[in-house]
């Protein structure tokens, strides 16, 4: 058809008017040529628009970003010494004792509560997330108050775990 | 780097010496054991290679090489039917070496229905970023292993819309991309009014991070990305963004921190590293985004 249409400018114009016009799906080569390039169907995946805004982005709050990660950093380092301490030194104080309580409780809230915003994102189980970050409210109080006791009216972690170790 | 990569995949093909087969699941995979529990999956796993014919080599060579490739296929005019794997043997003496010559091989001789994105073959563009063998990579880049017993396979980028076969829909990726304001903003004028300067020093600081091509192949190999891609910024988009707050001439910084100083941004990164071992130009996402951390934390 192209070299037809080099031969004669009035075929030509012709052919291109035919490509431009709504009328195509009567020029029987055109339609070949167009649906051949176009093999499949449009799909949408995702809603289409408005494809070029941002995303948006999640909202600033006071105890989450950079203070959260800092205090668990420092939780983390902290209970390194705070851990090794008691059994290195051999000697047993119950402020120490109750300083690794606290920040082992805490360290494991923090670390669970990261472990549920990434499994439970809100988006897909707001109810699941709820209750499971209530639930784990309530196992960090119980833990800590069962520590609490153990530390008040038994023998206190350390020493605890000396015996079983020593069993 | 390059040496880097190197000896990390030499320590890796020792790793089945000291690992159980249990344990030796390459990272960032798609599927995995799927022979053994074939029927029990949800319609999303690829019919296995086994139950697909196999396009063999129209022009083979006198004495060929062959190999075969799996190919993640999946076309939307056929929404119902499940994605499947079809197997196709090349003859190496006839194909380039990179994993991009036998696609578009592929493509050109064997099967025209195959659909992948590729444009520069030279590792520039980051178009055919896709799953081989496991690992996020760029075609491109990828070499064909020559030994006929391997056989390549090859899936979309894990954790992506598939749009069609190879190609993945990263309209998240791009719009995450806009959300970080990936430009250089500024109020005051230079002191010439001619350009913004900075010290070859405050340039150094740049290196290891414009050349990203935003491929998606760090992204898209982070754990945490494909649980939280909605909010989650990802390991590219967080690259660019320390390109930004690292810029000298840029004068938003803080605006930039506190658009990022939320739970879901960065603090979803923990420290996972996939995405710098993935990276197929070597960059360090994870290091970029422990410079984001700190620059926020001694805020």
């Amino acid at each position: 058809m192209a070299s037809i249409a080099r031969q004669s400018p009035l075929l030509r114009q012709t052919c291109l008017s035919a490509f431009r016009s709504p009328f195509v799906g009567k020029n029987a080569a055109g339609v070949s040529q167009v649906v051949a390039f176009h093999a499949s169907a449009k799909k949408q995946i995702l809603p289409p628009l408005p494809l070029n805004d941002p995303a948006p982005i999640p909202k600033p709050h006071p105890s989450e970003g950079s203070y959260h990660w800092t205090f668990e950093r420092l939780v983390s380092i902290g209970l390194i010494p705070v851990t090794i301490a008691p059994f290195a030194a051999g000697s047993l104080s119950p402020i120490m004792d109750a300083i690794l309580c606290s920040l082992l409780v805490v360290h494991s809230h923090v670390g669970f509560q990261s472990s549920i915003i990434d499994y439970f994102p809100e988006r897909r189980v707001p109810k699941t997330r709820t209750f499971l970050n209530w639930l784990l409210r309530g196992f960090t109080l119980t833990t800590a108050l069962g520590l609490y006791e153990f530390e008040t009216n038994d023998v206190g972690l350390t020493e605890g775990i000396r015996r079983i170790w020593k069993a | 780097m390059a040496s880097l990569r190197t000896t990390s995949r030499l320590v890796a093909s020792t790793k089945p010496l000291f690992r159980p087969a249990v344990f030796a699941r390459p990272y960032a995979t798609v599927e995995q054991g799927m022979e053994s529990s074939r029927g029990n999956y949800a319609s999303s796993k690829p019919v296995s290679e086994t139950n697909t014919s196999t396009v063999q080599d129209p022009k083979p060579s006198e004495t060929p090489n062959v190999k075969t490739f799996h190919i993640y296929r999946w076309n939307p005019d056929h929404p119902t039917e499940k994605p499947k794997m079809q197997s196709y043997q090349l003859d190496l003496k006839k194909t380039g070496p990179m994993m991009l010559d036998a696609l578009i091989r592929i493509k050109n001789e064997l099967d025209p229905t195959l659909t992948f994105r590729r444009s520069c073959r030279e590792g520039i563009c980051g178009s055919c970023a896709m799953n081989i063998d496991g690992v996020n990579t760029l075609a491109c880049l990828c070499r064909i292993p020559t030994e006929s017993s391997h056989e390549a396979r090859i899936y979309p980028l894990p954790h992506t819309y598939v749009v069609k076969d190879l190609v993945p829909d990263l309209t998240q990726f791009y719009k995450q991309y806009k959300s970080i304001k990936p430009y250089l903003q500024r109020d005051t004028k230079s002191e010439d009014g001619l350009e913004n300067r900075q010290s070859p020093e405050e340039r150094k600081k740049l290196d290891g991070l414009y050349e990203c091509i935003l491929c998606a192949c760090c992204s898209t190999s982070c754990p945490s990305y494909w649980w939280n891609s909605e909010e989650y910024l990802g390991p590219a988009i967080l690259l660019q963004s320390y390109r930004w707050l690292a810029d000298s001439r840029d004068e938003k910084t803080a605006e930039r921190k506190h658009a990022l100083d939320n739970s879901m941004s960065v603090y979803r990164c923990h420290t996972i590293l996939n995405c710098s071992r993935t990276c197929p130009k070597g960059l360090n996402p994870a290091r970029a985004i422990a410079e984001i951390k700190k620059m926020l934390a001694t805020n």
